[in-house]
């Protein structure tokens, strides 16, 4: 800063100036106008006395009328070069004599005045001429100005040299004191300049020792000092504030715990910053601390303190126990704290500690425990923003396990809905089953009569006719109880499942004969080798299980290895006995592939029904009906897998420990001697015919009826003279079904037995919901033994 | 060209001839010698001083005397009427006879009476009176003022040392213009 340009400078040198330049001006003024009036005075008295001189001189020259004498007098006035006239008028007012000798009559008035007077040309003046009391005449004078115009020339000059000498001597005084005046001035201005330029609020400003100045400099330096503490209070606040909104931002996105009490640890050692910071969650019913989160520092301190996450850290009487009441907890030296915990923090060098406690709902569910490396290192403005902090971080955890609450409610709510609607899928498909499975009943009856009737009946079977009928018996069976189970596969447990004696190993057998085409053939006719390795363990114990859902269980295994090896591999089915916790038996049967293996999401949606990686090819009902056989079974199943590393299933089974005999063998019931009159109601003719054709190779006197109003007419008309000892219907007919021709039946005859034949004759006797006016139910296919068991049970 | 400023000068020559003469010619109203020195003398009264025992008492009149044949007339009584000499009142005297004069502050002593002068000086020392007369070198004969006529004008001649000894002191206002003589001849 130049200071020839500071106004102030240049205002107060102009007051200055002005100032002394109006008092010189007047003072000035003053001396010249005295002057001028006290000259002319002078003048004028001068001029007097010059006259009364010459007057009185000139007495005698009027007295005695001497005008030479008078010319010569007035002569006398050369002595003052500025008379430039004079007359000598006698006592009658003529001109006596003049100056200088023959003045021009213009020169002096004609007749004498009085006084004496300015004029423009100069000063004037009528002297009387008298000598004692005898006037004589009259004295005419005039002086031009020039002396006067002459002083004040000198006057000007000497003024203009006074002016210019005191003005210079006014700035010199006044610079010499203005410098000592303005200096502080200026110095407190750059200053304050330097302030609100840069705001920059360390300057100060300096003392110069001057009058009053330091008094302001010192009161200015300490506002200073004040604004520098209250912007530094309130940049650190915003900073903290800036920080709380980045934390809370920050939690705000994340849900889960972990990753909130991440982030508020990254941030605060990187932004507030802490040496060490850590989440202790609060278990109130323990009563004990668990580490939750170690912040990126604060692992390496957790080394030396020797907290790791999941540790339990014990609640101390002081610090920890204070902050689980609720209160935030400042130690500004741990060392002080006789309490392990702070010891613990001390002895890893961490000195100054605040515990914030987190509280939702009045609960303190955990402490941020925030730590530096010195003494006394907190401000009172950071255990406020670490108190706001943590209640912040307790909403957001808080939050965020409502927000996981919701989540699971939500997905709960969405599973149900799935699987009410997964049900109400299979329920319709179960209906749709039922229609089909009646008539595949029906269709197969006839193969599983004859075929039985075959293996019992035909003498000479060959050994491979017999194989072959035993193998087609089998599969009847089998097809039989598919068909049975096809509507009721998605049934968490069936109450009706009629558990067996199942030799695992023979079942294994079983399967891999069945499976063969599809593991050997298939794949060998595009090139591929699956090779199947058996590893079954001898002896086993027998499990209680439903062969059949076991071997289709397997099957299923079997089928997804194969598909899970588009370019072949090994497929290991092993079975062996295990020990489960409580030491009992169990059979364990491991299906194992070296296929694609299944990703996370894959594995874990795996039995949901319907879900499926097989594309068009899969139903999505292969794993679900496995699970569904799992559960009825009280079994266990366990599937371990990788994307790219084979797939394991393993299903575990409950051994059998107790040695009843297979009810297969046991329950054979003799059949009856007896011939029998039998009327069959059915409408179909392929089953009707069987049924004759069979119970009568039995010797029994079969009548068959096609439909259910001919199956009554033809009862009622035997009613009359030859009785029926028994009538076994079909349940579904057109028009009049099984259920009427039974209460037809006992109407006319309550004692003559009924047995109801039915495609969905399982189920009823599932649901124990025998018809009124029906003795026995029999399912299709009807089983020989079945049916001679029934009539021989009703008929005795 | 010089014929004509030559007429011109002998005109204006002439012109200026006329009017001298026209002037000189104007007697009736120009002061007579006598009227002039009627003046003279009462205006000596101002330019002298005399002796503070000149007066017996402030009443006492300021004489002025006029020994021998009066010349001024009433031109003198006309010029003194009224006036005063530092508070005494002027009053003037006329003497034929020596004896008469006395207590006279001014003396004027006719030129008829020169022969006598001598005699009335004789008679008037000591007694502090002027004395004034137009009579030829009266001055050097101890007359204090002498009238003169000198180009038509009135001239003074003094005798200082008269007046002295008659313990009147002169102006030297009067004595500037005027000749002073001494007793016994011209200076």
């Amino acid at each position: 800063m130049s200071s020839s340009s500071t106004p102030i400078r240049r205002t107060l040198m102009r007051m200055i100036f002005l100032s002394s330049g109006a008092v010189l001006a007047v003072t000035t003024l003053a001396f010249c106008t005295y002057e001028f009036l006290t000259f002319r005075q002078s003048s004028v008295q001068q001029l007097q006395i010059l006259s009364r001189a010459i007057a009185s001189n000139s007495t005698a020259s009027l007295a005695f009328d001497n005008p030479e004498d008078a010319v010569g007098v007035l002569t006398a006035f050369k002595a003052d070069p500025h008379i430039i006239a004079a007359a000598l008028y006698d006592a009658d007012g003529k001109v006596f004599a003049t100056y200088p000798q023959g003045l021009a009559a213009s020169r002096f008035p004609a007749r004498p005045g009085t006084g004496y007077s300015f004029t423009r040309a100069g000063l004037t003046g009528f002297q009387p001429v008298a000598e004692g009391s005898e006037r004589l005449g009259m004295l005419f004078v005039e002086s031009d100005l020039n002396a006067m115009y002459a002083r004040f020339g000198l006057y000007g000059l000497i003024v203009l040299l006074v002016s210019g000498l005191s003005l210079s001597l006014a700035f010199l005084i006044s610079r010499k004191l203005q410098y000592r005046l303005l200096q502080p001035i200026l110095a407190l201005a750059d200053t304050t300049r330097a302030v609100s330029e840069r705001h920059d609020y360390t300057v100060r400003a300096s003392r110069t020792g001057a009058y009053e100045f330091d008094l302001f400099t010192d009161t200015f330096n300490q506002m200073l000092t004040q604004i520098q503490r209250s912007e530094g209070n309130l940049h650190a606040q915003l900073g903290r504030l800036g920080l709380l909104q980045h934390i809370t931002r920050a939690t705000g996105e994340r849900q889960d715990l972990a990753s909130i009490f991440r982030v508020v640890l990254g941030t605060l050692e990187e932004n507030l910053p802490i040496d060490f910071g850590c989440f202790l969650l609060h278990d109130a019913a323990a009563q004990s601390l668990t580490v939750s989160a170690l912040g990126n520092t604060g692992r390496d301190f957790g080394g030396r303190l020797g907290l790791a996450e999941l540790l339990e850290v014990p609640i101390d009487q002081n610090g920890l126990s204070r902050c689980i009441a609720g209160q935030l907890v400042y130690e500004p030296d741990a060392l002080q704290v006789a309490f392990p915990f702070p010891q613990r923090l001390a002895k890893a060098g961490l000195r100054s500690v605040v515990f914030a406690p987190l509280i939702v709902e009045n609960q303190v569910f955990g402490i941020l425990v925030c730590a530096r490396c010195a003494e006394n290192a907190y401000s009172s403005g950071e255990c406020e923003f670490l108190k706001q902090l943590s209640e912040h971080v307790a909403l957001a955890s808080h939050q965020g396990r409502l927000y996981g609450a919701l989540q699971q409610a939500y997905d709960d709510l969405r599973q149900s809905q799935h699987t009410v609607m997964q049900q109400e899928r299979l329920r319709a498909l179960g209906q749709m089953a039922s229609g089909i499975a009646h008539d595949i009943n029906n269709a197969i009856s006839p193969v599983s009569l004859y075929t039985e009737s075959l293996l019992e009946r035909e003498p000479n079977l060959s050994e491979r006719t017999r194989s072959y009928l035993t193998t087609i018996q089998r599969a009847i069976e089998d097809v039989a109880r598919t068909v049975a189970r096809m509507r009721e596969f998605y049934r968490e447990r069936e109450a009706q499942l009629t558990l067996e004696r199942v030799e695992i190993n023979r079942a294994v057998r079983q399967v891999v004969e069945l499976t063969r085409p599809r593991w050997s053939d298939l794949p060998q006719q595009r090139g591929l080798m699956v090779d199947l390795q058996t590893e079954l363990k001898d002896p086993l114990p027998d499990i209680m299980g439903a062969e059949h859902e076991i071997r289709d269980a397997l099957t299923n295994l079997i089928f997804n290895a194969v598909d899970a090896m588009p370019a072949g591999g090994r497929l290991s089915v092993r079975t062996r006995g295990t020990l489960d916790a409580n030491g009992a038996d169990r059979v364990m049967i491991e299906v194992s592939d070296t296929g694609v293996g299944m990703d996370e999401d894959t594995r874990r949606r795996c039995l949901e029904p319907f879900y499926t990686t097989k594309g068009e090819r899969g139903t999505g009902l292969g794993l679900a009906m496995v699970y569904g056989m799992i559960q009825r079974h009280s079994a266990e199943l366990e599937i371990e897998s990788a994307a790219g590393q084979g797939t394991t299933v393993r299903l575990s089974f409950p051994a059998h420990t107790s040695s009843v005999v297979s009810t297969d063998c046991a329950a054979r019931p003799a059949m009856t001697n007896r011939r029998l009159r039998i009327l069959l109601v059915d409408d179909d003719p392929l089953l009707i015919k069987s049924l004759q054709d069979t119970l009568q190779e039995d010797g029994h006197l079969i009548t068959v009826t096609a439909g259910g109003q001919a199956g009554i007419d033809a009862f009622t008309a035997a009613q009359r003279e030859d009785s029926f000892d028994i009538v076994i219907t079909d349940l579904g007919m057109p028009h009049v079904d099984g259920r009427k021709v039974a209460s037809s039946v006992k109407a006319l005859s309550p004692a003559t037995p009924v047995v109801l034949l039915t495609g969905w004759g399982q189920r009823l006797i599932a649901e124990n919901d025998t018809p009124s006016h029906v003795d026995k139910v029999l399912a299709k296919p009807p089983r020989l033994h079945e049916l001679r068991a029934a009539l021989a049970e009703l008929v005795s | 060209m010089a014929a004509l400023t030559s007429t011109l000068r002998l005109l204006l020559l002439g012109a200026l001839a006329l009017a001298a003469f026209l002037r000189s010619a104007d007697g009736a109203e120009s002061p007579t010698e006598s009227q002039v020195e009627a003046v003279f003398v009462f205006n000596f009264s101002h330019f002298v001083e005399w002796p503070s025992q000149t007066f017996a008492s402030p009443s006492e009149p300021f004489t002025i005397g006029i020994f021998g044949t009066d010349p001024f007339g009433a031109r003198l009584d006309e010029a003194v009427r009224g006036e005063e000499i530092n508070g005494h009142p002027l009053v003037v005297r006329r003497f034929s006879r020596l004896v008469e004069v006395h207590n006279c502050q001014i003396l004027f002593i006719d030129r008829s009476e020169a022969a006598s002068i001598g005699q009335i000086l004789a008679a008037l020392h000591g007694r502090g009176t002027l004395t004034v007369s137009q009579a030829a070198a009266a001055a050097e004969h101890g007359i204090m003022i002498q009238f003169t006529t000198e180009n038509s004008r009135i001239r003074l001649r003094i005798n200082v040392e008269s007046a002295r000894a008659a313990g009147l002191t002169i102006s030297s206002k009067l004595l500037r213009p005027a000749e002073i003589v001494a007793v016994g001849g011209k200076e």
